[in-house]
């Protein structure tokens, strides 16, 4: 018996060995290509990287104490929870009416309807909004055509405005409230409306008291799915948004690319990280682990 | 009640409309004859003729195929590692794992791609196809790790020891038990994998070294630069019929999966 032979036999019998075999190379992977590039951005942001590109054995939280004291970014974090909040909040309205349609008020056409709804989502985010731009243009034919009715006096300006950015957020993203909503409607015992009915409730008062509160872990899953991309956009404002509608990652970008300052750069990226995995754990927390299992 | 539903269906409708009028509008100016987005004049294929004889164009094709090619290859195998490992074997610090595994996927891209690009440079690792490879797969293990577990949930494990007992060895089992069972996990995960590489543009655009361009960085360079134009209208239009091609063909996939 040779030695590759008593080590295959000894790998059979010891799950410890299979599951390290297993889980090395993926870990490894993800440890050196995806947690390493943090662990390097962490030291930048504590001041322990220095200009030559050598590390240095003395943490200081200056560049902390400078993203936190300057309020321009202050105000670009503020103006990033408003412009999410606000897709969040469009997204709520214009989402649930059509997840409550599909899956309450049609019989038949449900599965063709939920499809026709996901087609425009197949298209790639970026395609989607350019294809928005193709109509927020000044001389785009919506304009043309508003005009030409007399509905318009003239163009509306709407490129490079905050109602840009947050348009073209809620119609990139209003997939991700309306499948949440829909599957956790789909899963609602319509029983309980009858019974509702039945005992006088009125319509209002059923949606109300019974729909609307059984549909709470629907609008959570569509609020964390909106919101997370949405306040760490950088592709939508960049597109048609100026300099006054940027958001955080636009300003972790500026800092990085533009300025070149890897320093405050890291800093701020490293206090969005936080802010978003808190948001998460304060989710699960609320929700419980199958929370996550969309 | 009537007035709620009527409400309701004009409502659905004009979301529908939302939906769809800005990607038929850009499509329908794609062909048209004048350099107007707004006013159409006729039909014309000029635009198109223009893409199409873009050398540019075809390359950045090309490259967005290989790299989701050999993205979706690296990403099964270490993410069918990940999941076997999960849904097999009980450990310690398996949650943990499980976090470590959700990550990539919360945290927002321009923050995971700009860190990348800060190691690279730290590291003095030429940019180029291979750093893009790489930043694609560091996200993908995680989804198709989500996508496999999901799918391998209620996986009969009676066959393999079946196959045990009747004198397969453990890779004999693997490569004609284990793997062929999984196929439909494999296969949705390897869409998904192709999908999000082959549609990738933060990520690209900050990995990638000069002149190494894929479909989605053509597009935005020149909506960035330029804004909205007919000849972007119909490369977009052009890069739309293959999303939608792929993702039709993901569908039936999955519908047969399914079955």
């Amino acid at each position: 018996m040779g030695f590759s032979d008593t080590l295959l036999k000894h790998i059979r019998r010891n799950v410890t060995v299979k599951v390290s075999l297993l889980l090395i190379p993926p870990l490894l992977f993800l440890a050196i290509w995806f947690y390493a590039p943090f662990f390097i951005v962490g030291l930048y942001s504590f001041d322990m990287i220095n200009i030559q590109r050598e590390i240095v054995f003395k943490p200081s939280l200056i560049h902390y104490l400078r993203v936190l004291s300057w309020t321009g970014a202050m105000k670009i974090f503020l103006r990033s929870l408003y412009f999410a909040g606000v897709t969040v909040i469009l997204c709520l309205l214009i989402g649930y009416p059509v997840a409550y349609y599909i899956s309450f008020k049609m019989k038949k056409y449900k599965d063709l309807f939920i499809i026709l709804f996901i087609i425009p989502f197949w298209v790639s985010f970026l395609l989607r909004t350019y294809a928005m731009m193709s109509i927020l243009d000044e001389r785009s034919f919506l304009n043309v055509l508003l005009t030409s009715l007399k509905l318009i006096d003239s163009p509306i300006r709407i490129m490079y405005t905050d109602t840009a950015v947050i348009l073209v957020m809620v119609y990139d993203y209003l997939v991700m409230m309306v499948l949440p909503l829909y599957a956790n409607l789909e899963k609602l015992d319509k029983t309980l409306l009858e019974a509702a009915y039945t005992l006088g409730a009125s319509p209002v008062k059923t949606f109300l008291k019974i729909t609307l509160p059984l549909s709470m872990p629907g609008i959570m899953a569509g609020f964390l799915l909106v919101f997370i991309p949405a306040v760490g956009e950088f592709v939508i404002p960049e597109l048609v948004g100026g300099p006054n509608n940027y958001m955080v990652g636009n300003l972790i970008y500026e800092f990085f690319m533009g300025a070149r300052h890897w320093w405050i750069g890291s800093a701020l990226s490293m206090l969005f990280i936080v802010f978003i995995l808190s948001l998460v754990i304060t989710y699960v927390r609320k929700m419980g682990e199958r929370g996550l299992a969309f | 009640m009537k007035g709620t539903n009527l409400f309701l269906k004009i409502f659905t409708i004009l979301v529908f409309l939302f939906l769809y009028s800005p990607i038929i509008v850009m499509v329908v100016f794609s062909f048209n004859e004048s350099k107007s987005i707004g006013v159409f004049t006729n039909f014309s294929l000029r635009w198109y003729e223009k893409v199409i004889n873009n050398p540019e164009v075809w390359k950045a094709l090309f490259n967005s195929f290989w790299v989701g090619a050999v993205v979706t290859i690296v990403s099964l195998i270490l993410g069918l590692m990940m999941a076997m490992a999960v849904t097999r074997y009980s450990f310690s610090g398996k949650s943990i794992l499980e976090s470590l595994i959700l990550i990539p996927v919360i945290i927002p891209e321009i923050a995971e791609a700009l860190s990348l690009l800060i190691m690279y440079i730290f590291l003095n690792i030429p940019l180029g196809p291979v750093t893009v490879i790489i930043g694609h797969v560091a996200f993908c293990i995680s989804y198709v790790t989500i996508v496999m577990r999901a799918r391998m949930a209620g996986y009969d494990r009676s066959i393999e020891e079946a196959a045990r007992t009747l004198g397969a060895n453990e890779f004999q089992t693997f490569f004609k038990i284990t793997l062929p069972t999984l196929y439909p996990a494999i296969l949705a995960a390897g869409l998904l994998a192709f999908t999000l590489s082959f549609d990738d543009l933060i990520k690209t655009l900050f990995t990638t070294g000069p002149g190494f361009k894929t479909l989605p960085l053509v597009v935005w360079s020149s909506a960035a630069r330029g804004g909205v134009s007919p000849e972007l209208n119909s490369l977009s239009s052009f890069a739309l019929s293959i999303s939608f091609l792929f993702a039709v063909f993901r569908l039936r996939v999955e519908r047969r999966l399914e079955r």
